[in-house]
Parts: structure tokens; sequence; C-alpha cells
């Protein structure tokens, strides 16, 4: 079975830790992002898996095999890289076929591979051109057909759509999960970009100075994020912060906001965070939890309008609302908002 | 300005081959104490044929070079690995290091092999030429070479290793194909180099073993007849023509990636 | 059955025996290094320090005498009162040589940039650096076609003016000018080029549209932004001059006496290696000092 795990793994440069203790879980079948700023240790644990770096302490299973001491050649694993790395010197074909080569696929069985791998990326008939000669897109294809035509255990994918323009991104994110379900193929794919990432995996995992946050369901870790960092990096977010008073939380200026998830004990601090677009403008009196605050900015958007707001303490708040009758309140003018308790979450440092 | 600029360098160009050119003319004019008028004869060029002495110089330039050529191309290629692939402690002392056979006087690093080479038993001829070309050499090996590296991308080898490569594999597989035009550019750049050294060939070689340039520079000291300018001729040209070749494989346009 | 091949290849997990275990990199780095760092010990680093011991020696060493050491030999400029004489000549010969190449070399780099393109620039510069890579001793030669009594000089004049004496100048130290003019201008025209290529044609643009003159543009902006060029190509060119011998000779025959032909001397003629070898550490300390002085100009310069 071709699980990936990673078992208390740690890498450190220098005296600078990249990675400390990472034990997580990748399973079979699955397609999980990592998450997390430049820095965050994203990819160094992707190449870690990968086995073009080896880490201080900790284990790498793939397919409940120990792969921590063999090197990359010996792992069996699909890449694909950020700049594509076609082979320039060999035709689209030769491209594909270098993996096949290496475990002794030749000749005509080699050929019929190719030609199904070209044809699952939608490039059929390119195997005789050289990668110059195609486009950034197509070149991104035929990284992809190199990657999975050797069935690799494991497919890693280190931002390989950040170099793609917006509309051709999109393109490929939509290709790239036909192809992992019809391949069935363990997925981890390293991108900074949260949209990409929401859009694309089974499973989330958020990194932070070497750590993993939290890792779910996009749903779950956009919807509970754990921390406070959870919850900025992965959309917006507005954060109010109190004590907790009889099962609910008292804010600086004495207003109670309420929630469903579990608090600490009476008399603690806490954050809370709340989506801006679960926050809405009332104009009459709710039994959601509700604030007072004066518009700063209005940003038009289109389908969306953002309001830049701030409460009489000078607490900033963002509220996105959609845009049904225009721009109809301007710069000053006092509103309450309101949201649900089940949208206000206890947030981690 | 512009007319005034082309016209400048037209006088530049006047210049540097005006010399050259009426160099390479004297080697056609009958007169054996250049004479003028000019009078065109081949005789110098027929004589060159039966004077052993250049010849056989001629010979041992072009051998050395050739020998120059293989050696400094094959270790500089080797370090160039290291010194473009690599992070180690050290690299940019390495790096330096390279310098001094460039940016030292020949003659101080000439006088020095002599001295050296003497005390040492080495002695001179043409295992000591070639030690002494072949380290003169390896420096502009590393540069060319090294250019040619920074043309290819890092994660070229490791899209290789992914697929089962190898780093060996890898190396030969993807790297090497890509760099093949600046290594033969580099080797013919030290094919070059060498066929031109003059200042420690002429400290290292012996009466019975010379290269052209210091047969020619022996020549010029003692009294010569147009046969130099013929056999300079013949070594300029070659040059030239090596320099050329070089000069379309440095060219490193067509090995780079798209983008 | 293709498929079924496949699959299982893939089973296998870890492919057999490439996942043999690697040398460490350390190990590998080192044979990659060795042969050439070796070779140039062999060759560059061992004869210096060799030559440096020599410098102290006070005779060759030959046959069974016994070695004295001493520093005398850095004391010839005390003792042989006329080496100053030459230091002085070899500098002068240095600094001419290489304010001729500046302005000629700068100039032209100049021209090239502003008043050439694409291809025609390619060939020009191609043309200009082909001599460069050619023989010296061979171009130094061809000057004594040139310049000698009655040769090509003499001839052009005597067309025009058929009654006029010769102007030839060889064997004179503006010949010796002439010829390391002639070699190493090449280099300060590549320098200065690669200096000003990096210039966006903007700025130029920008000053003209302001009202700047051309002196203006030439000393305001070209030479300032050009200096890194100017500067690695002077000093890349000084330290040569300074050590030449064979131009000297060649050109300048009996006023051709330069440092580096006295060096030539003590090596072929007087036999006198150690005053050779100090004479040598003497001049490498005088181009040590200028690759020190100008260390940060050309880490730029050959960072281009």
């Amino acid at each position: 079975m071709t699980n990936v795990k990673v078992h208390s793994v740690a890498k450190t440069y220098g005296t600078t830790p990249v990675l400390s203790d990472i034990t997580t879980e990748f399973p079979e079948g699955s397609f999980t992002s990592l998450l997390g700023p430049s820095g965050s240790g994203k990819t160094t644990l992707l190449r870690i898996i990968a086995g073009f770096i080896k880490p201080d302490q900790g284990v790498v299973t793939i397919g409940n095999n120990d792969v921590t001491d063999i090197p990359v050649w010996g792992r069996n694993i699909g890449m694909m890289f950020q700049s594509y790395a076609l082979f320039p010197h060999m035709t689209i074909a030769q491209n594909v076929a270098f993996g096949l080569e290496r475990r002794g696929i030749k000749g005509a069985a080699a050929r019929k591979e190719v030609d199904r791998a070209l044809e699952m990326v939608r490039l059929p008939g390119f195997g005789s051109r050289t990668p110059k000669q195609l486009s950034g897109g197509q070149q991104q294809r035929v990284a992809l057909a190199r990657a999975i035509v050797i069935k690799p255990s494991v497919l890693l994918l280190d931002e390989p759509l950040s170099a793609l323009d917006r509309r051709l991104r999109q393109e490929m994110q939509v290709e790239l999960l036909r192809i992992q379900r019809e391949s069935g193929l363990t997925t981890i794919f390293v991108t900074h970009d949260q949209e990409e990432a929401l859009t694309l995996s089974d499973k989330v995992a958020i990194l932070d100075k070497g750590r993993i946050v939290q890792i779910g369901e996009p749903e779950d870790v956009y919807e509970r994020p754990l921390t406070r960092f959870a919850a900025e990096f992965l959309g917006d977010s507005n954060f109010l912060t109190g004590t907790v008073d009889n099962g609910a939380v008292r804010l600086a200026d004495g207003t109670v906001v309420r929630t469903t998830s579990t608090l600490p004990t009476s008399g603690s601090k806490v954050t809370l965070a709340v989506r801006p677009e679960k926050m809405s403008i009332v104009s009459g009196p709710t039994d959601d939890n509700s604030l007072t605050a004066r518009i700063t900015t209005v940003i038009y958007a289109g389908p969306v309008l953002s309001y830049m707001l701030e409460t009489a303490d000078g607490l900033p708040l963002k509220l996105f609302a959609q845009n049904r009758d225009g721009k109809v309140l301007s710069d000053g003018d006092t509103i309450t908002l309101s949201w649900a308790p089940e949208h206000t979450v206890p947030v981690g440092d | 300005m512009k007319p005034l600029g082309r016209i400048y360098l037209v006088a530049i160009l006047i210049f540097l081959y005006t010399p050259i050119l009426v160099m390479m003319a004297m080697g056609f004019n009958a007169s054996p104490l250049y004479e003028l008028p000019f009078s065109f004869s081949l005789q110098w060029y027929e004589a060159l044929w039966s004077n052993t002495v250049l010849l056989t110089a001629g010979l041992n330039s072009i051998v050395i070079a050739a020998i120059t050529a293989v050696l400094a191309t094959a270790l500089g290629t080797m370090a160039s690995v290291a010194l473009s692939r690599r992070t180690f402690r050290g690299r940019s002392f390495l790096q330096l290091m390279l310098l001094p056979p460039i940016a030292i006087p020949w003659l101080i690093t000439g006088t020095a092999m002599l001295i050296f080479f003497y005390w040492s038993g080495i002695g001179r001829g043409m295992h000591a030429l070639l030690i002494g070309h072949v380290a003169l050499a390896i420096p502009y090996v590393v540069l060319v070479v090294g250019t040619g590296f920074r043309t290819i991308r890092a994660d070229l080898e490791e899209a290789a290793m992914s697929l089962g490569s190898t780093p060996v594999h890898a190396f030969f597989s993807v790297t090497l194909p890509l760099l093949y035009p600046s290594i033969l550019g580099a080797a013919l750049f030290a094919f070059a180099v060498s066929l031109d050294q003059f200042v420690i060939s002429y400290f290292l070689a012996t009466p019975g073993y010379t290269t052209l340039p210091v047969q020619i520079y022996s020549s010029i000291r003692k009294g010569f007849t147009p046969e130099i300018n013929a056999i300079s001729t013949v070594l300029l040209l070659g040059s030239m023509t090596v320099i050329l070749i070089f000069a379309r494989f440095a060219k490193p346009g067509d090995t780079r990636d798209k983008r | 059955m293709q498929n079924d091949r496949l699959t299982s290849a893939s089973e296998r997990g870890p492919l057999g025996p490439r996942s043999r275990r690697v040398l460490p990199s350390w190990v590998s780095t080192m044979v990659l290094l060795l042969p050439t760092y070796g070779w140039l010990t062999l060759a560059v680093f061992l004869p210096l320090l060799t030559m440096f011991v020599f410098s102290f020696m006070s005779a060759t060493p030959m046959g069974k005498a016994p070695i004295v050491f001493t520093l005398k030999q850095y004391r010839a400029f005390i003792d042989q009162p006329y080496l100053v004489g030459i230091g002085i000549n070899s500098l002068l010969i240095g600094f001419w040589t290489t304010l001729f190449c500046a302005v000629l070399g700068f100039l032209a780099a100049v021209a090239l940039v502003q008043s050439t393109l694409g291809k025609t620039r390619e060939i020009l510069l191609i043309l200009i650096l082909l001599p460069f890579w050619t023989n010296g001793l061979v171009r130094v030669f061809s000057w004594t076609m040139v310049l000698r009594e009655n040769g090509f000089l003499d001839n052009l004049l005597h067309m025009i003016a058929p009654d006029a004496g010769s102007i030839g100048f060889l064997y004179t130290r503006y010949a010796i000018v002439v010829g390391l003019v002639h070699g190493y201008l090449p280099y300060m025209i590549l320098t200065c080029y690669i200096a000003l290529v990096a210039i966006d044609d903007a700025i130029i643009e920008a000053a003209s549209s302001l009202g700047a003159r051309w002196w203006t543009i030439l000393f305001k902006i070209l030479v300032p932004l050009a200096a890194p060029g100017l500067i690695s190509g002077s000093v890349l060119i000084f330290i040569p001059v300074i050590g030449s011998f064979m131009e000297p000779r060649i050109l300048g025959g009996r006023v051709g006496v330069t440092m580096g032909t006295v060096i030539e001397d003590q090596f072929t003629q007087a036999f006198n290696w150690p005053l050779g070898a100090s004479l040598s550490f003497t001049l490498l300390a005088v181009v040590l000092a200028i690759f020190a002085t100008f260390s940060g100009v050309l880490r730029r310069g050959t960072a281009v």
C-alpha cells in the first residue's frame, strides 16, 4: 500500500531549525497540500520525502517501506518542478521515456507507455517535438506525463503551477485533479497559493516555522482554524480578544460574544476568529453576536464589497458582503454588524 | 555623432590590423632584406618546407597544444563541476586560487617554474612545457565551463534522479550533453592559449626541444629572413581560426532552457 | 501483460541495485578538485614558493658550494642605483601604455555602444578582440616591419613626400609603447564595453532630452558609469606591461631595458637566479599591491 508517513522528522541548517519534529501521514490516494509562507519548511519537507535532503532525525516510509536511508533514485517517486525541468536536449518522447528506461523498459513497450501518458495529459502526437517548441502549459503537461508514466509510489509536486499565468493555472488545476483521480496516486503538493490548496486537496497542511500547525480537510481547516496563524494565512480573519465569562466571552468594551465552540475556563484570556464574509450588516436588533462600528473605507470589487471598519475602541474589522444593491453605505457611516455564534472560533496563538 | 563613431572604429581597426597585414604581405615579398617595391613571390613559403628547425618547432607546438587542450579540459571540467554545483567550505578561496596563473605576469610565473623545475629535478623540455601550459590553461577552462554550467538549471539533474538516475548517470545523461558545447569551446580555448604561449615556453624550452614562438623569438633576435613572416602568418591564421570556431561554440544560446 | 510488469516493478519498491549507499559527497568533491589544484600547486604555487626561498640566497646554488642565505638581493636597488632608473622607466612605460589604452579604448567602447547595433556590433567586437587572442610575439614582430627605417611607415611617407627623411622610430621608447598599446588595447575596449552596454539607453536619452550637450553626457554620465571597466581594464593592462620583456627587447633594442628584461637577463645571461628571484618578487609585490587596492572594483568587474 502506498501511503506515505513521516515520523518525528527534523532538519536544521547550521543553527536554524527548518523542520522540527514533524509527524504526519499521507493516506493512499489522497491529495495533500503543504501550505505555508516561504521559509515555513514546506519545500524542505517535500524534498525530504523525495530523498533530496536527508533529515537529521526521524523516519520516512513510503508504502510501509522505511526509505529514510534510500537515495532519491531508489524511491520510485514522481516529481514535478516549478521550472518544469524538461531535458532540453531530448524530444518529448525521450523525456517521458527517461524514467522507463531507468527501469529497464525499452523499445515498443516503452513507446506504448509514452503514448498512453501523452494521451493522458492531452498531448497525443507531441512525442517528436522538443521542449523549446512547446508553450509553458504544454511543457508542464509533459513534466506531469514524465512523472506519472513510471507509476510512482507517490507524486510530489513542488509549486508546479506557480510559473503559469492565472488562466492557464486554473486550467492545469482541473487537469491535475482529473489525472490524480484517474491514477489514484498519493499526491503531495507544495504551494503558497491558498486558493489552489483549497480547490485541489483532500487535505491541507498548514506549516509555520517548521511545524505543521494544522492538518485536515480544507473545509475543516478553513471553518475551524486552530491558531491565529492558520486563520490568517488561509483566508482573512477578524480577531476579537476578551475574557471567558460564564460560557461566553466578554470583550474590553463589555460586549458579550457567544460561541458554540468549547471555551477554556472562566477568567482566562481568549482570542476569537471571525471570517469577514460571515459577518453581515443588520438594521434592527438581532439574537446573534453584534457590534457597532464606523466605516473607514469601502472597496468596490464587483461581486463583493469589502468594508474596512473600526469599533469605538479603535479595533479594526473587515466585512465582506455580496454586492446586492450596489454601494449604498459610504465612509464615515456607523453600522451594526452581526454574526452567528457558530462562526465564532476560539484560536490559539 | 554616429558617423564620427564609425569612422573612429574603422581607425582603430586600421591600427590593429595594419602591422599584421604588413607583416603578412612581407612574407610574399621576394626581397630577403624586406626591400620595396613589392614583388610577389612564394619562395619563403617554399623555403619553409625545407626548414626542419621551424617545422619541428611548429609540430612540437601543435602536439603540446593538443595534449594541453585534452588535459586542461578534463581537469578543469572536473573542478568546474565541484565549483559550480557543490557548496563546501573554502569554495571561494579555491576560486580565488585560479587567478594567479592568469593574473601574475608570465615572466614571474615562468622564471619561478624554471627555478623550481631545476631545483626539484623535473628539469626542462617537453614535460616541463606541458606542466606549465596545462596550469595556464586550466583557469580558462574552469571559467568557460563554469559559464556553461550557469546556463543549465540545477533541477534538471534532480529531475533525472527523481526518475531513477544515480547522480553519475544524471550527470552523464543530462548535464554533460548540455555542457558539451562549452567543453568543446574550452578545449579550443586551451589549445589557443597553449599555441600562443611564448613567455613560459621560453624559460622551459631546451635547445633540443622548442616551440614555434620560442623559435621565432630566437630567429628575430639573431637576424632573420621573410621565412619568419611566412611561418608567423601560418601561426596567426591558425590561432585566429581556432578562436573563431571557439566564438561559435561559446554562444550558450542553443543550450539554454526556454525560460 | 505490460501493465502487470509495470505494477510489479513499482511494487518492488526501492529499485534493486541502485539503492546502494553513495559515497559521502565531500569525497567526490575532493576527487573532482584534487587533480586541478594538485596541478596548480606543482606548476604555480610550489614554484613561487621556491623562488621566494631562492631570493634570499647569496648565489645560484651550484655543485657542492654551501648555500648562504642573505637579504642582499633585496638591497639591489640601493647597491646598484642604475636599477632605480630602470624601474622608473618600466613604470613610465606602464603609465603611458595604460593611459593611451584607456583613452583610445574608452572612446572605442563608446563608439561601439552609440554608433553600432546588432550584427555589425557583433562583427566589430570579434574583429577587435581577434588579434588579442593571437600570438603576441608575432604582433610585436609585425611592428618592426612598419616602424623600421625604410619600413611601411617610411614608404607611406615617401609616397606623399618623396624627399622626406625617415620617420621610422623603431628602437625607441615610443616604439615600445606603440607595440604595447597595440597588444593590450582590445582588453580595454572589452572591459569598457561591458561596463557601457549595461547602461540603459534611456539614461542618455533622458539626459539629452534635458538639454545635456555631448560633452556633458560624456563626462557626467558615460565616464563615471564606465569607471569600473576603465579601472579593471587599467589594472589588467598595467600589470602585464610592467612585467613585459619581449616587447622592449624587440621594439626597444638598446634603449629597451626594463625590469622585465633585467629579470630575464638574470635567468638567461647572468645566471644570477637569486637576484632575478628577488626582482621578480619585488615586481610581484607591486602587482599584489595594485590588486589589493582595486580588488573591490575588480570583483565587480569580473562578476559581469
